[in-house]
């Protein structure tokens, strides 16, 4: 299943804009049944490269490379965010991102005054400080989209390649001898 | 290590003209157990199921990795499983004026929901009124056995005889010492794992090999154990030895990630009411299956007042059409029976048959749950990661309330079902704060050094709590909607209550350091243990079904599932329902064969 088929890939964004809030109004979103969904469904982009580039950034700087594992630039998690926002059918969710990276410049600029790419290591780290202060109880709109940001981040690495077999060495999901680990209770 | 590929012998001509010997409604634990017995017996058996019969393999896709998966196992754009947050602030029906194409119950909200979106119905086509409820339905064959938890209990004299111990509810009209014989049936014919602990309140079964605890709830074994409190094995309805006579299952090699989405075992070594009971009892010939039958009445004699058959819906076609049977067993879930009964209303039978009581849809009961704790185990932090989702669950902790004791705030008790260890996805990132290198090192040296449980208790029954048919909605096919009369009362508060303090104190005398308390008591139904509505007695006044599960007011309909339990006990209630229908299936055998039917 997928509704890449009622959403050209060349749509701009006004009409992706007036797209969605049609969708908003309609009671019932037609979404064609189709039997399996297509990896290709995931190849449409939401953002744009300037956004792809700054969210590929933002969460390599959540989960960065460390001498155990690569990073979530290595395990392509801003291509898989940008695939499911692409393919979303909530406007409301796929604003908040759009909004939410613009906040991230915004909050740059306050800060650092310059876009938070074109800013040094030590810039971006303390943009995203910024936004991390309100984790248990985000108010303000960066420090919102700070949660959704790691939230979907962390989603995506623990459940990559990466994440599950060279960071968290995972063992299981593979044929067993069929002997049970642990300690034996009888 | 041999996979067993046998192709399911599904494929069979339904002959309507003919008249069988017995029809089951549904396919479930109860269903496929009826089946599977009077077959045994010689019984020609005609099983309707509303659902589909699906490819499971497929659609469970047991061993495919998240990352193969285009959307790491959630379900495309459209489709929606409801929250815990939706279920508390809106009424049922919870699909209504919502923009999604589809709706599924809390169930298809986990991750891994793209695998249950054509086991689990659809809220649209769906929907039910009344109080708030989680109302979570599979229908397909096999239902809810396709992805079911596996804790496989018994239930023992404690809550056979609950009223006898403190006075509250009712008796049941069989004791531990009738059921037994069939439980030991059930646990070799279709396997259990578990650890036998010689516990009054918690029957050991014939277990075979069981699966092993790790460091974490071993600690927490030997802390409980001081009190005298116990911590055994998940005693799970898998089996780990094999079984001989089955030829569509695979013993259990702790593959891992058991727990990665609800159910599913494409080796099915869990089991499942299809390759368990269905597809054997297929291979005896006498077995015949229509799937995509939606059952809305059963039919009566109208000279006898006897069942003769059950009229029902082709879901494709929306034709109607008639099975008649000398005998109608109803195993379609605790609600969807009741509703069955109550559906079923003609100049005999005024207030829906068999309800002559007027008890049908009333004492429904379940299980409440939500309440836990999570623990760290500190020596755990840094430690090389081991294989510990090789097994069908963790740990079970019997009920320790109300046995000698008596409780000031609440009645009955309650177990905690938890796990400790490694898991494929490393659930403790959504509660660690920060980001960055720090952040990424404190998951890695975390991941497996938590230990959690939660509370199942029992919910007592009340006549008061029931369901009945909505007079003005109907769902996808015209059919009557249940509404819900069904809320929590003081008891189950108090129990929770007591649930996370007592499961915190539990952890600290281990020496596990607290790190989440899960206080709220999640919405009815949350726990999908629904019981009761069409409960056994030895009172036709005050009960609908006699020790046998069958009809007091009609002597060829029996209804075999969960609606026949006259209390919810806080044990895990699928055993127990198949013993049940087991023993009341033998008896409807025999009285088949003396004709008194």
């Amino acid at each position: 299943m997928t509704d890449a088929g009622d959403r050209p890939e060349t749509l701009s964004r006004r009409e992706m804009i007036a797209a969605t809030a049609a969708a908003l109004a309609a009671p019932l979103l037609p979404v064609p049944a189709v039997a399996a969904p297509s990896r290709d469904a995931l190849q449409g982009r939401f953002l744009t490269p300037a956004e792809l580039a700054l969210l590929d950034e933002l969460t390599e700087l959540i989960i960065p490379a460390d001498d155990r594992s690569p990073g979530a630039r290595s395990a392509g998690v801003a291509a898989y965010i940008d695939g499911r926002l692409a393919e979303s059918l909530d406007p409301e969710w796929q604003a908040l991102w759009r909004s939410g990276l613009q906040a991230v410049d915004e909050l740059s600029r306050e800060l650092n005054r310059q876009a938070f790419l074109p800013a040094t290591p030590d810039q971006r780290t303390a943009v995203l400080g910024r936004m991390a202060v309100g984790e248990p109880d985000p108010k303000t709109l960066p420090e919102r989209f700070f949660k959704e940001l790691k939230r979907w981040t962390v989603r995506a690495y623990y459940t990559s390649k990466i994440g599950i077999h060279v960071d968290q060495e995972y063992k299981g999901n593979v044929y067993q001898r069929g002997e049970f680990a642990g300690f034996d209770a009888t | 290590m041999t996979l067993l590929k046998v192709s399911p012998p599904l494929q069979q001509d339904v002959d309507l003209s003919q008249t069988y010997d017995a029809v089951i409604v549904g396919s479930g634990a109860a269903g496929g157990m009826a089946a599977h017995v009077l077959t045994a017996h010689g019984l020609r058996v005609l099983m309707l199921e509303a659902g589909k019969k699906l490819p499971i393999e497929q659609e469970l896709r047991s061993m495919e990795w998240p990352y193969d998966h285009p959307r790491r196992g959630d379900a495309p754009p459209g489709s929606h499983g409801l929250s815990f947050n939706e279920y508390t602030i809106r009424k049922p029906p919870y699909a209504k004026a919502t923009a999604f194409k589809h709706v599924y119950s809390y169930v298809g909200g986990w991750s891994g929901s793209d695998y249950v979106k054509n086991i689990l119905v659809d809220e649209k086509d769906h929907p039910y009124t009344g109080t708030n409820y989680a109302w979570v339905r599979a229908r397909c064959l096999g239902g809810k056995t396709n992805i079911w938890g596996r804790l496989a209990l018994r239930l023992s004299d404690y809550d056979f005889k609950a009223k006898s111990h403190d006075g509250y509810g009712e008796d049941w009209p069989i004791s531990y010492a009738d059921l037994a014989p069939y439980y030991d049936k059930v646990d070799l014919y279709l396997g259990i794992s578990g650890v036998k602990e010689n516990l009054p309140h918690l029957p050991d079964s014939l277990f075979q090999r069981p699966t092993k605890l790790n460091y974490g709830e071993v600690k927490l074994r030997h802390s409980l154990a001081q009190t005298g409190r116990v911590l055994t094995p998940y005693r799970a309805g898998v089996t780990t030895d094999g079984l001989k006579h089955n030829r569509y299952r695979s013993k259990c090699y702790g593959r891992g990630a058991c727990n990665r989405r609800p159910g599913g075992c494409d080796i099915h070594a869990v089991f499942d009411s299809p390759t368990g009971l269905i597809y054997p009892a297929m291979d005896t010939g006498k077995l015949t299956i229509r799937p995509n039958s939606i059952a809305y009445e059963v039919l009566v004699d109208p000279n006898t007042g006897k069942a003769r058959g059950v009229a029902f819906l082709d879901s494709e076609t929306r034709k109607s059409y008639e099975a008649k049977a000398k005998v109608v067993i109803l195993a379609a879930s605790t609600l969807e029976s009741a509703r069955l009964l109550l559906l079923s209303r003609s100049p005999q039978h005024p207030n829906g048959l068999g309800n002559s009581s007027g008890h049908v849809g009333h004492n429904f009961c379940e299980h409440v749950m939500g309440p836990g704790v999570t623990g760290l185990v500190k020596e755990l932090v840094g430690k090389p990661h081991t294989l510990d989702d090789g097994r069908p669950g963790g740990f079970y902790i019997p009920r320790f309330r109300n046995l000698q004791d008596r409780q000031p705030g609440f009645i009955r008790g309650y177990g905690f079902e938890g796990s400790s260890g490694h898991t494929m996805f490393p659930r403790h990132v959504f509660d660690t704060p920060g980001f960055g290198a720090q952040f990424k090192k404190t998951v890695r040296d975390h991941a497996g050094a938590f230990i959690s449980m939660g509370g199942f208790g029992e919910v007592l029954p009340r006549y008061e709590s029931h369901v009945d048919l909505d007079p003005d909605v109907k769902d996808g096919w015209g059919i009557p909607v249940l509404r819900f009369h069904y809320q929590f009362s003081d008891n189950e508060r108090k129990m929770a209550e007591d649930m996370v303090a007592t499961g915190r104190e539990m952890f600290e005398a281990a020496g596990i350091e607290v790190v989440g308390v899960d206080r709220e008591v999640l919405t009815e139904g949350w726990s999908i243990h629904e019981l009761g509505t069409a409960r056994m007695g030895t009172d036709p006044k005050a009960s609908v079904l006699n020790q046998f599960q069958q009809s007091h007011d009609v002597r060829n309909l029996f209804v075999v599932d969960g609606s026949s339990h006259v209390s919810a006990s806080c044990q895990n209630p699928t055993w127990t329902i198949m013993a049940l229908a087991w023993r009341s299936c033998e008896y409807l055998a025999d009285e088949f064969r003396k004709g008194t039917l």
